[in-house]
């Protein structure tokens, strides 16, 4: 059952066209690969399905709605929710303060009730940080659950993102790069991890990696983009011998 | 249960403030009492300033705008119909406060607005503008009494109702942040992007801050109005914006107690300045050479301790001394040049009272922190024994109030 | 359309192109000073409060400056004023605010480059406050003194343009009563030089000649005036002049400055892009501080000429008005563009003259904000800047 759909999105800045005109459906239970060579436009993608952009032309649709031009806030509410190339947590919150405001999406006492520090705001706050510490159990953070997220080395940081996002129980998840920077152990515990977010949690997974071995061991389907392009579609193996993606990667074949 | 105990807080602190208003108008002179109202007023200004700047993150220094909003309007309504009105004595004045914060508030909400479209410092200027485009409105009203004053009756000289707000101030924005509502006012200051990625309605929740932030500077402008019997639109020009920014940032934007101290400290100060005695019984002058001495002094330490800071080398209690020694040396320093500087007669000749010093030292004071410790004293820690733990070096303490 | 008719109805139109002219040359100074605040934004991106102070200081020079020359008003004769002395004073107002300048920028805008924008924002406030503050514990500040008229050796100067001739009736009628007033007169002093009368006890038919004389008199003068009135003309002083034609020559040197020269081309690449400029071997700080020099200077212009010329009187907030203006004209035009920095402070300047005329005086201060406000929340690259987008 198809969850996300793009269609012929296409987004411009002044003269360039960073994404051109591209289709893809993932569907509910996915495990999902979006990659391409640097500059290819795989995070500006991201940026239009979750409202940081709004596309040029095209259309996107998410559970059977038409969410373009939706503002990211409300994406979020929808059921997206995404991490970031470049770790965007809130540096001076502690580990637990940051998913809590992940989950913080799906509060329902008002914020009289917290000026006035009721009971209803009160129990809410304890909820949301009893689930928050449930998830940062799952991610392997509840040890530094009080440290603060800059403190934090890169590893946990990246994976605090995904606690954080996690947070909002989206259907959605779009990890941008989340293997960056680890060691090849890590690797394979955010592979694990990344199969339990999607088995054991309900969460459709969409991910944009660099590192080949990873994204053809763990996706099931796996588009390619090239200069905003899309030029591949399909289960690894058949990306893997692709002509197309072989000369966008590594060249003209000799 | 909840109610019971909350009723009991309630009377507790009403009781408190009036017991200390019994006992200060019983010790105090009117001198001594005035300070007490001030600090307490400037308390509820900082801190809620400290709401939409340290906080949320948003930049707003035109904070007076929100005063004078709530003094005005508040002073027309009780000149206009407290002869008629059924509300009399402290009744009518607490009515007046909540309007001063309501009128305050939309009009936090108009200069809110421009807040979601703009960073940083063009915000800061577009608050600013707002503010004088308001104090003008007023200069020009003849019915608020223009460039002359408006006239306030009646008078409450009420000390408690002035604490009371402030411990009211204090405690919403505590409570803010006790919950769980209180963090996406802090991610939308760590990183908007983020917030909004992460489902918050980073509108909503930087107009919410203008408006409680400007409501409660509109009460105290009730407050205010009320006491002194007389305001001017001299009374909210741009300086006092900037006096109430200076707390803010002497004591740590995001910091609850810091604003709170930082406020008390820097609106006791010019006072205390003023009624600095020199031997003879008149107030304390000091030379110009000494003034200048003084400033070239403070210029050369400061650049010696930041030039130490930002090397870092050395342990904390070293660097520490290290600073010490500086204020030491700039101490003597001061001396050295002040009496180097009275060779020049109309320098030496130059004799300013304390009290005039006063808004010299606040911008130093500006100046210095920004140089040496932009977070304020208190960065955005508040006074709770945590803090002091991790003065000495403990690392797993909780940030805010959001802990396991 | 009622309330718009009302509003014209009560504008004095013949004043128009005299108030359009003043305008300009309000903001020809407003113009001067914003070129300082584009520049410094351009290559810091920071809003450099204190300008305004700084071009305080250099007017305090211009008349600390006057004094030395002689124009003391202590002293006992003021010498005869040459275009000499306007230089001097115009050198050394530059010349200090240049150096007050760099200063402010290294001691108090360096050491913050590395912090948030907001803390340089709130280090210039500082900086601000204390120039103020400070300056009024040193300066003369009341009463506020200002530059002697004599300095200006040109003051008595002025250039008519006559626009729109007065009406040929109007001339027609002044040339036609002028003689029959001067014939009645002669006439009256033969009168009075043949009976021996006094002029103050005269005879019933002597008071009635003087009558008649009293009446040509007036016709003349009411008809004489009518013509002076008539007509629209422009009355430009010499010091005003003065002031256009140096803020033209400096802005065609700050142009070809930037447009030109190595240094002018090394700002534009800083201001561009940091880091880049820096890889390319500029000198960053010293492309800062030459960026100081040159907008602090010309306030400095800007405030010996504003002192001299129309001589304002000084206090240490004579800077905040202007600055602030100023600052708007900078954003009206588009932060960051010199060409930008003018044409905004030639509107602010003429905006501000029109609020008066129109009779709006009291407001003449609000209406800056409000363009701010307008422009900021609709069009915040200005006139001529351009509007970015954050990547994220």
């Amino acid at each position: 059952m198809s969850l996300l759909q793009l269609d012929q999105a296409t987004i411009r800045f002044g003269g360039l066209v960073a994404v051109n005109s591209v289709s893809f459906t993932i569907n509910k239970g996915d495990l999902f690969g979006l990659i391409g060579p640097n500059g290819a436009g795989k995070t500006t993608c991201f940026n239009l399905i979750t409202g940081v952009y709004k596309p040029t032309s095209g259309e996107i649709r998410f559970d059977g709605r038409n969410i373009t031009g939706t503002p990211a806030n409300r994406i979020a509410r929808l059921g997206i929710a995404r991490t970031f190339q470049n770790i965007r947590l809130f540096k001076a919150l502690s580990v637990l303060e940051n998913v809590v405001v992940g989950g913080f999406l799906r509060h329902r006492t008002t914020l009289g009730s917290a000026l006035g520090y009721f009971p209803s705001a009160i129990k809410e706050t304890e909820e949301l940080k009893h689930e928050a510490m449930e998830l940062l159990k799952i991610l392997n953070l509840d040890q530094v659950a009080n440290v603060r997220s800059a403190d934090l080395s890169y590893g946990m940081q990246r994976r605090l993102e995904i606690a954080r996002a996690m947070a909002t129980k989206p259907q959605l998840l779009l990890l941008d790069e989340p293997a960056a920077g680890m060691n090849p152990f890590e690797k394979e515990e955010l592979n694990g991890m990344v199969k339990k977010i999607r088995d054991e949690h309900g969460m459709t997974v969409l991910l944009i990696e660099h590192d080949m071995r990873f994204v053809m061991s763990l996706c099931e389907r796996i588009v390619v983009l090239d200069h905003g392009e899309e030029i591949a579609q399909g289960p690894p193996s058949a990306i893997r011998n692709d002509p197309k993606v072989i000369a966008a990667y590594l060249g003209e074949a000799v | 249960m909840f109610w019971i105990k909350r009723l009991l807080s309630i009377i507790l602190a009403v009781a408190g403030c009036y017991a200390v208003d019994r006992i200060a108008t019983g010790s105090l002179d009117s001198y001594g009492q005035r300070l007490i109202i001030l600090a307490g007023l400037y308390v509820t200004l900082a801190v809620s300033l400290n709401l939409i700047n340290g906080i949320t993150g948003q930049f707003s220094i035109g904070h007076a705008a929100f005063y004078q909003v709530g003094a005005y309007l508040t002073g027309y309504l009780s000149v206009t119909f407290y002869a008629k009105s059924s509300l009399q004595g402290i009744p009518w004045l607490v009515a007046m406060v909540l309007a001063g914060g309501v009128f305050a508030a939309i009009a936090g909400l108009v200069v809110g607005l421009p807040s979601l479209r703009l960073r940083g410092d063009y915000l800061a200027i577009v608050t600013l503008g707002f503010g004088e485009i308001i104090r003008i409105l007023v200069q020009n009203n003849a019915k608020l009494g223009g460039s002359y004053g408006l006239n306030v009756a009646p008078k409450f000289q009420s000390i408690w109702l002035v604490l009371l707000l402030a411990v009211v101030c204090i405690a919403v924005c505590r409570n803010l942040l006790k919950t769980a509502h209180g963090l996406p006012f802090l991610s939308v200051r760590e990183d908007e992007v983020a917030s909004l990625a992460m489902g918050v309605n980073v509108t909503k929740v930087k107009v919410s801050a203008f408006i409680i932030g400007s409501a409660f500077a509109g009460a105290a402008g009730a407050l205010l109005a009320h006491y002194e019997g007389f305001i001017t639109p001299q009374t909210f020009r741009m300086d006092v914006s900037f006096i109430i920014l200076t707390m803010v940032v002497l004591g740590g934007t995001g910091s609850i107690t810091g604003s709170a101290l930082a406020a008390v400290f820097l609106s006791y100060l010019p006072e205390y300045l003023r009624g600095l005695k020199a031997a003879g019984g008149g107030p304390l002058t000091v030379s110009g050479a000494g003034v200048i001495a003084a400033l070239l002094a403070t210029a050369f330490a400061v650049a010696l301790i930041k030039r130490i800071m930002d090397a870092g080398l050395g342990s904390p209690t070293r660097r520490g001394l290290t600073y010490l020694g500086i204020l030491v040396g700039g101490i003597v320093a001061q001396f050295v040049l002040s009496m180097g500087l009275s060779a020049i007669k109309p320098l030496a000749a130059a004799q300013i009272e304390a009290g005039q010093l006063r808004m010299v030292i606040f911008a130093v004071t500006l100046i210095v922190l920004m140089l040496l410790r932009p977070q304020g004293v208190f960065a955005h820690h508040e006074f709770s024994w945590d803090f002091v733990k991790r003065l000495f070096g403990a690392k797993n303490v909780k940030t805010t109030e959001i802990a396991a | 359309m009622h309330l718009a008719h009302q509003l014209v109805a009560g504008l004095d139109f013949p004043t128009l192109p005299q108030q359009l002219v003043n305008g300009l040359l309000l903001g020809a100074i407003y113009a001067l000073i914003a070129l300082g605040y584009t520049m410094v934004y351009g290559v810091l991106r920071l809003i450099n409060f204190a300008h305004g102070e700084v071009y305080m200081l250099g007017a305090y020079v211009a008349l600390f400056a006057s004094y030395f020359l002689g124009f003391n008003p202590q002293a006992a004769t003021t010498p005869v004023s040459t275009a000499f002395n306007l230089l001097v004073m115009l050198a050394a107002s530059m010349t200090v605010c240049a150096i007050v300048g760099v200063l402010i920028e290294r001691f108090a805008y360096r050491p913050m480059r590395r912090n948030s924008r907001i803390a340089s924002l709130i280090t210039a406030i500082g900086v601000s406050l204390l120039l103020q503050y400070g300056g009024a514990l040193f300066l003369p500040n009341s009463p506020p003194p200002s530059i002697s008229e004599k300095v200006n050796p040109y003051s008595q100067s002025k250039f008519t343009v006559t626009l729109v001739p007065p009406s040929p009736a109007a001339v027609e009628k002044a040339a036609k009563a002028r003689p029959e007033f001067e014939k009645l007169q002669k006439e009256f002093d033969a009168y009075l030089a043949r009976t021996g009368e006094s002029r103050f006890d005269l005879s019933p038919a002597g008071k009635e000649l003087r009558q008649r004389t009293q009446d040509a008199e007036k016709t003349y003068g009411d008809a004489q005036r009518a013509v002076e009135s008539g007509g629209i003309r422009l009355i430009i002083q010499a010091g005003q002049l003065i002031i256009f034609v140096t803020t033209l020559i400096l802005m065609g040197l700050l142009t070809f400055l930037v447009l030109k020269t190595k240094q002018g081309r090394a700002m534009r690449a800083v201001s561009h892009d940091f880091d880049s400029a820096a890889l390319m071997g500029v000198n960053v700080n010293s492309i800062i501080t030459f960026t100081f020099i040159l907008g602090s200077a010309l306030a400095g212009a800007g405030s010996m000429m504003n002192a001299t010329f129309l001589g304002t009187p000084l206090t240490t907030f004579y800077g905040l008005q202007p600055g602030i203006k100023a600052f708007v004209a900078a954003v009206l035009g588009g932060i960051g563009n010199i060409p930008g920095a003018v044409v905004g402070g030639l509107l602010m300047g003429v905006a501000e003259t029109l609020v008066v005329w129109a009779g709006y005086s009291p407001y003449r201060d609000a209406i800056a904000f409000v363009i701010l406000i307008v422009v900021l929340l609709f069009k915040p690259g200005g006139l001529l800047g351009s509007d970015k987008v954050e990547k994220v």
